[in-house]
């Protein structure tokens, strides 16, 4: 375990841990940044997922419950495999929002617990810039349009002037619900995600259906879409033929549902970047960890002479190494939460967070 | 104490804690998030045990006295407190520094 600081006493790495909750993933993760080059390595990152049964969703009173069951397990694995000691912890990070509110006070609750016992300060974290700093971070990615898509969020997303603009959004729900509610249809597996299951059963599929195509503008709606695809899961499973007098699969209906809601994603994607005139993309969130849409984005960027970034499931799954990275990140510009301030928001838009540390 | 009558139905929880700091601790995590409905009341204070001995035992009783407009509003209320405080100790028991790093934190002998 090595001393953090020279025989001058002056620190050589800067060093958070991250508390994540908002949905059903308990994330904790230690990060830490060197101090001259600024560059950040992640220490540990450990994740417990509650998953509910097939064809159910995760409620909010007992995602808490998960939450608070796992913290001191989740945190005390993410301290062993981080290998720090307490007083080279400069701070403790945790996600102030948006999400589900009982999941997100159950971690602040232990977050504050921490700080209090440990003598740390506290940041306040939006997640949605927590998910753009990490894939930042790990991509290497200069100024992308960023594309956030996830079972609680759906932004296209591009840097200006210190804030996280939001150039175009889901409407009502979240790509991610939309596939996750889906999955529950045809009681698809919850582990490891719904959204994980549906793209391997998509994969089989044959027959694309033909699903309501809502892109209005910069924004897009997936509740119609929802209805429709339910709609016809109800007629697959009663045995009736499909619109066209075809036999319809599970996996066509599933095939059918990316192949829809993903072009309508990479259509909103391409708008942004038209407009701030971008050629990068950087896709965040779990349900940047499909493949399909990885794919399907790619063929867009290289028609524009650009290129997408994504990371891996460690990084885009919601995990408590990004709560870290971006907490740090704005704790260095002097950024605080005072413990009576550690509150929790359902509702916190990302264009909210005044990006200080980035020109 | 009189019974309010908008919220008539009450509830005092003494929580004793090893110390005053770890009281505090709890405290000042909890406190934090208001009660979600107009309709329940909540307030904390740290009180020190009628049986406390030890200037260290001073101060170490978390109350908290909850009143409610209806009998189910206080029960939900003082079970999410009591999920809350279950965590904080938790963490405590498993987290504190002492814990985490026992050869360097030596409390010394607690005779």
């Amino acid at each position: 375990m090595a001393n953090d600081t020279a025989t001058t006493g002056k620190k050589k790495r800067r060093i958070a841990l991250g508390c994540e909750g908002s949905a059903n993933k308990l994330g904790i993760g230690v990060i830490a940044h060197d101090v001259e080059t600024g560059a950040a390595t992640v220490l540990s990152n450990v994740r417990h997922t509650f998953v509910s049964p097939p064809g159910t969703g995760f409620l909010p009173k007992d995602t808490a419950r998960h939450h608070r069951a796992f913290f001191v397990r989740v945190a005390k694995q993410a301290l062993s495999d981080a290998g720090v000691r307490i007083a080279d912890i400069d701070c403790i990070c945790y996600t102030r929002g948006p999400g589900m509110g009982g999941p997100l006070t159950s971690v602040a609750v232990a977050a504050r617990t921490l700080a209090l016992l440990w003598g740390k300060e506290l940041v306040g974290v939006n997640h949605c810039v927590g998910h753009i700093e990490m894939g930042r971070a790990i991509t290497g990615a200069e100024n992308p349009v960023v594309l956030y898509v996830s079972g609680g969020n759906t932004q296209v997303i591009a840097y200006a002037e210190q804030r996280y603009r939001i150039f175009g959004e889901a409407l009502d729900i979240a790509v991610g619900n939309c596939l996750d509610r889906f999955a529950r249809a045809f009681e698809i597996s919850n582990d490891p995600a719904p959204g994980y299951n549906i793209e391997q059963l998509a994969k089989q599929g044959r027959v694309l259906v033909e699903l309501p195509y809502a892109v209005k503008g910069m924004d897009c709606s997936f509740s119609g879409i929802l209805t429709r695809a339910e709609e016809l899961a109800a007629q697959v499973k009663r045995g009736q033929k499909g619109p066209e007098g075809e036999l319809l699969t599970p996996a066509d209906l599933c095939f059918s549902l990316q192949e829809t809601v993903f072009a309508m994603l990479v259509e909103i994607t391409e708008r942004a970047m038209a407009h701030v005139g971008a050629s990068q993309v950087l896709i965040v969130g779990g349900v940047g960890s499909n493949i399909r849409l990885q794919d399907m984005m790619g063929a867009m960027a290289a028609e524009r002479g650009g290129s997408v970034y994504a990371t891996d499931e460690r990084f885009c799954i919601d995990n408590g190494i990004m709560i870290a990275h971006a907490g740090l990140l704005a704790y260095e510009t002097g950024f605080r939460t005072p413990l009576e301030e550690s509150t929790c928001t359902q509702r916190f838009r990302t264009d909210e967070v005044f990006v200080k540390w980035r020109k | 104490m009189a019974t309010d009558s908008e919220f008539p139905c009450s509830l005092t929880l003494s929580i004793p804690f090893p110390d005053a700091r770890l009281a505090s601790v709890a405290l000042r995590s909890i406190a934090v998030d208001k009660e979600l409905s107009p309709l329940v009341q909540r307030s904390f204070s740290t009180t020190t045990a009628a049986d406390a001995e030890t200037e260290s035992q001073s101060q170490s009783v978390l109350q908290v006295e909850y009143k409610a407009a209806t009998n189910r509003m206080l029960r939900v209320a003082v079970n999410a407190f009591f999920d809350s405080l279950a965590l904080v100790i938790e963490v405590m028991q498993e987290l504190d520094i002492d814990v985490l790093e026992p050869a360097e934190h030596s409390l010394g002998d607690n005779s």
